[in-house]
């Protein structure tokens, strides 16, 4: 079972991986901006087709590696993790490998061929973006931590029937594996765990909806079009995610408290259900909606004005990944290369957004 | 209401944004009474430090053009009814390099004239 989960894993992760150049905006060729007019370039055209390719072929052999590793002489549980974790993180290091590589061969293109000299480059806004801005409201996000103060309160109420020994962590097969003692305490892990994550979410959206809405100079109603519907899709995104984990984490409680809930084929099939759902949900934003909303069609006439292009932000994209721009007073941008939302890494509160959860959860796991 | 900086130009990105704002308000683009986004949102939109647009709308401002709402943005004041003193030596201030240069370059007084006639023809607000 762990066998298939990995490999459908890892399969799903090669796909997205390739599928990349495709999925961003053109002018956004592994973390550079390609001005208007180059981004057929034939060189550019080549190292997306070549990265896609050899994505690929990494994937299908890492793949047909672990199939011919656990027929011929059938693994235990723990070798597959084993082996299926080292495939992941060994294709994670090459991906990122490969993207520096095509990274500094585009950024090298891109100067010896004096793109940007030549060009006026300008910044748009529209003073009424943030108007039409269509997030989901940030209290909506309060809804998933009710539930949560619902589920607190049923544990405390059916705290006699919670067995001695709590879990805080189930497998891959979906059996509790790890145990900590019943205390008045203990028994909410699980719910202030799903709170953190709750908060940390409605702060992404809170953030996300006060970041900086960017238009392209050469075609600004359409990038204001596609902005729009990226930013809603992505409030729309993190609110599902948000409420699937609360279902989730709300079934592992049940199952704490009512033990004979905890049939070894429902343990294993709503993890399943939850996985396959995130997975199409964020697989469906990533090809419908795309980076900076470039795959949302839409149609709209725009004459393009010569000789303009937008103002190049290359220097402050480290390594054509990481925001820090102390300019801005963006606490999210979208991603360059991939499609998501990163944090401007010169913006203190940023870290505490992202890490504070993080290490908050880490201190948690410790306790235990 | 598109506005467009040029961060490369001679010419500061705070006065361009205050120049960008008065001509949008000359011409009926942005109406008195309009409120214009806060100072934080805008500079993240251009990507821009939060003081260069802290400038531009004080600039407007002191010029007696826009009104700031700590904290929510500005609002568009009417047009003026009538010229003041300081507004009018502020004007002739700058009104006279310009003159003086195209003078120099050879600009005739009439030339002049319907320079500023058809400039003016932009513009539909204003008496």
């Amino acid at each position: 079972m762990s066998f298939l989960i990995f490999m459908c894993t890892i399969g799903i992760f090669v796909i997205l991986q390739s599928a990349i150049p495709y999925l961003l905006h053109k002018n956004n060729v592994f973390g550079v901006t390609i001005p208007e007019g180059f981004t057929t370039d034939s060189t550019i055209l080549f190292y997306k087709r070549l990265y896609t390719r050899i994505m690929v072929f990494l994937g299908i052999i890492s793949l047909f590696a672990f199939v011919i590793m656990n027929y011929t002489n059938p693994l235990s549980e723990q070798q597959i993790v084993a082996v299926g974790l080292a495939i992941m993180f060994g294709l994670l290091s090459l991906n990122m490998i490969l993207y520096l590589i095509f990274h500094l061969k585009t950024a090298k293109r891109k100067r010896n061929e004096q793109w940007i000299v030549g060009l006026k480059q300008l910044k748009v806004a529209n003073l009424s973006s943030h108007q039409t801005d269509d997030l989901l409201p940030t209290y909506f996000f309060l809804l998933p931590m009710f539930i949560t103060a619902v589920v607190v309160g049923y544990t405390a109420l059916q705290y006699e029937m919670i067995p001695s020994q709590v879990p805080y962590h189930w497998g891959i097969s979906g059996e509790a594996d790890a145990f900590t003692t019943k205390s008045l305490f203990s028994v909410h892990i699980m719910s202030l765990l799903l709170l953190i994550t709750q908060i940390m979410f409605l702060f992404f959206n809170f953030f996300i909806k006060r970041s900086g809405i960017k238009l392209s100079a050469t075609k600004s109603k359409l990038s204001q079009i596609q902005q729009a519907a990226s930013r809603k899709y992505t409030s729309w995104l993190l609110f599902f995610i948000s409420i699937l984990m609360t279902a989730l984490f709300t079934f592992f409680q049940l199952t704490t408290i009512h033990g004979n809930l905890a049939t070894s084929g429902f343990m294993l099939t709503i993890p399943i259900i939850f996985l396959t759902l995130i997975l199409l949900s964020t697989i469906l934003y990533a090809f419908k909606v795309g980076q900076k909303g470039s795959r949302f069609r839409t149609t709209i006439n725009e004459e393009l004005v010569d000789g303009i292009t937008d103002a190049d932000e290359d220097r402050f994209w480290k390594a054509g990944v990481l925001y820090v721009n102390r300019n801005d007073p963006s606490m999210f941008v979208e991603k360059r290369f991939g499609v998501g939302w990163t944090i401007n890494f010169a913006r203190p509160l940023a870290y505490l957004i992202v890490f504070g959860p993080v290490l908050l959860i880490l201190l948690l796991t410790f306790y235990l | 209401m598109f506005i467009q900086i040029e961060p490369n130009s001679e010419q500061p990105i705070y006065a361009q944004l205050t120049n960008q704002l008065i001509i949008a308000i000359a011409n009926g683009n942005l109406k008195s009474g309009e409120l214009l986004p806060s100072v934080r949102s805008l500079a993240a939109d251009l990507s821009i430090n939060m003081h260069t647009v802290n400038k531009a709308y004080h600039a407007l401002e002191d010029k007696g053009i826009i009104q700031i709402i700590p904290k929510s943005g500005a609002v568009i004041k009417a047009f003026k009814i009538e010229l003041n003193k300081e507004d009018a030596i502020r004007l002739k201030e700058s009104f006279s390099p310009l003159v003086a240069e195209a003078i120099i370059l050879g600009l005739g007084k009439d030339e002049l004239h319907t320079l500023i006639s058809s400039i003016l023809s932009d513009y539909k607000g204003g008496r």
